[in-house]
């Protein structure tokens, strides 16, 4: 791995009163990249994704993206530094349709006040286009369409974004087989365009399908990084439980 | 969440297997979405049938109930229902407009009678004391949490309170002729051929910019987007970087300051400003907004719908009192029309999302 990391995190700690969520944890993101993060509940995982998409900021320890040291105050200027989450919740309004959502937030105007509708379906179509996403309609409820396909909505709102690292919590968490895999299709798409992801799961399944690196946490420690292609399932869960070589 | 995984796959498989073996009816599905999208489209027919009806089954009801009338007779509740419709689609409820619209129009009153102003300047001045309204509401439901349902709830009382105290309980009655009077009260003349004149009710005229300006910044600017988004996932809002805050203040405003312009119209319209204007007021304004096809719970919704459903409440109301009924009756049919929308709506919408696979 020649290649500078996108995002360098070093001794990145996180408390939240006398319980210590993070200890010490480095981490490196590196576009074009898949990185799964591990671990069993409460072992910081879900404190690590959310330092990276700027919602908490950690108490001690770096971050460099792109080499610049950077403190990343809140989600939005993480959307600005390329860094874009797609949260288990997917943040969608169920009732506007699947362009609505899919600029939520960044509709394009016209004349400074009018909703261009022309440039957000085009923009809406060029984005399923190239993640090969197929969307009934442009115009349906997000609230009538499937898991994935709203899975997929919430992945092309952050490459809309132009997010260069994509973090998603439990993507396939709450959909069907077929689903999980149009998804994991979709990551290993993303990553071939350059897109660095972080995928938070706890479906080992999953992520050996995906990931180029597990990372496993446990008591919000790193315990363990391992390349796909060196290690095995029963090698990541003996790391999850603590019960292997460290 | 738990990873459910096994337990879904079981469900996908379930639900493949009944689609082969039974596929669903795509045509009466197609034709349901269709309709949910377009409920306009159904408000008017059912608004179109109303009108049939009406003019089938009375002698009187063309006569007396033409559409200008309809229009006239539900104008203030639709200049008010306009800010109400954005105020629900945010997810909010203002409560407090029939006492906002009570206390404004003692405003009006007092200004022109009481000080002597013209009412041409008395109008503006209202209009902005009912955006202070708003803003007032807005402090307490943005600025501190509290809920808009409580906040108006007891703003309702309050405005009333105020009405009746700063008004001594008598209404204000203008003695001067003024061409407001006449632009209000009257109708504008709209010569039509030969010598056919039709007789424009001028509360419609000032009701239109109203519609026409409220339903353009609802469907088609940046503000309206992130007020049907506020609505309808505040969080997904504020993640995506809307002003959820300055959003929900803005519905509370513009709702306020349409009952200025409403109560400076009534004074007008009435000549006289009652201290009990506006009782019950908010009952017909939100009735129409909801029988408009705009969700309580938030995120839809549409101006055109408002007008629609004011324009049916009237027809009713107005339709019931040929009948021989009295306003009450009127008044416990738009109740029940309140709940045979709402109900036909979450049925409709949970029979489609049971098909979104």
């Amino acid at each position: 791995m020649a290649e500078q990391p996108f995002v360098e995190c070093r001794g990145v700690s996180k408390a939240f009163g006398n319980v210590s969520a993070l200890h010490e944890v480095d981490v490196d993101l590196y576009r074009g990249q898949v990185l799964a993060i591990v671990g069993d509940n409460g072992a910081g995982k879900s404190t690590l994704m959310k330092i990276l998409s700027g919602v908490h900021q950690p108490d001690r320890g770096t971050i460099k993206i792109a080499g610049e040291p950077i403190r990343i105050a809140d989600p939005h200027q993480a959307r600005e530094l390329g860094i874009a989450t797609v949260f288990q919740n997917l943040a969608l309004v169920d009732q506007r349709d699947v362009a609505a959502n899919l600029f939520l937030g960044r509709e394009p105007v016209r004349a400074g006040i009018f909703v261009n509708r022309k440039a957000m379906r085009e923009g809406a179509r060029r984005v399923f286009a190239d993640l090969r996403v197929h969307m009934p309609s442009l115009a349906a409820e997000v609230g009538q369409l499937s898991g994935g396909q709203r899975q997929s909505i919430a992945i092309g709102r952050a490459t809309a974004q132009q997010g260069r690292i994509i973090i998603m919590d439990e993507p396939t968490a709450a959909l069907g087989v077929q689903e999980s895999q149009k998804v994991l299709d979709l990551v290993m798409r993303l990553k071939a365009a350059g897109t660095g992801v972080v995928i938070v799961s706890h479906n080992l399944r999953h992520v050996f399908s995906v990931a180029d690196r597990i990372m496993v946490l446990r008591r919000g420690r790193r315990v363990g990084e391992r390349l796909h292609a060196e290690t095995t399932p029963d090698d990541i869960v003996k790391l999850i439980v603590g019960a292997g070589r460290e | 969440m738990p990873d459910r995984g096994p337990d879904m796959d079981a469900k996908t498989l379930a639900v493949l297997t009944a689609a082969a073996d039974q596929p669903p009816d795509v045509s009466t599905d197609r034709l349901l979405a269709r309709l949910s999208r377009n409920r306009d489209l159904v408000l008017f027919i059912i608004a179109a049938l109303i009108f049939l009806f009406f003019s089938l089954t009375t002698s009187t009801f063309l006569r007396e109930f033409n559409l200008l009338n309809i229009l006239r007779n539900t104008s203030l509740i639709t200049i008010v229902a306009v800010g109400m419709t954005f105020v629900l689609i945010a997810g909010e409820i203002d409560l407090s407009v029939g006492s906002a619209y009570g206390v404004l129009t003692v405003l009006m009153g007092m200004l022109v009678v009481a000080v002597g102003l013209s009412p041409w300047l008395a109008m503006p001045i209202v209009i902005l004391a009912g955006a202070a309204v708003g803003l007032f509401n807005g402090l307490f439901i943005v600025g501190f949490g509290i809920p808009s349902f409580i906040v108006t709830l007891a703003m309702l009382a309050g405005f009333r309170s105020l009405a009746l105290i700063i008004s001594g309980e008598r209404p204000f009655t203008p003695r001067g002729t003024d061409v407001f009077y006449d632009l209000t009260g009257g109708n504008m003349l709209l010569p039509l051929g030969e010598d056919r004149v039709l007789h424009v009710p001028w509360l419609i005229i000032w009701m239109i910019p109203v519609v026409v300006i409220g339903g353009i910044v609802l469907a088609y600017t940046r503000f309206g987007y992130h007020v049907y988004a506020t609505g309808g996932n505040r969080e997904a809002a504020r993640d995506t970087g809307i002003n959820v805050a300055r959003v929900r203040l803005s519905v509370f405003v513009l709702t306020s300051a349409l009952c200025g312009l409403a109560a400076a119209l009534v004074f007008g319209y009435l000549h006289a400003a009652a201290p009990t204007t506006g009782v019950g007021f908010e009952f017909r304004v939100i009735g129409a907004v909801v029988v408009g096809g705009t969700a309580l719970t938030g995120g839809r919704g549409s101006i055109l719908g408002t007008l629609l459903g004011a324009v049916i409440i009237g027809m009713i109301t107005g339709g019931m009192v040929l009948f021989g009924y009295s306003q009450n009756v009127g008044d416990m049919a738009t109740g029940l029309l309140i709940m045979v929308v709402g109900s036909l709506d979450l049925g409709l919408r949970r029979h489609l999302r049971s098909r979104a696979w």
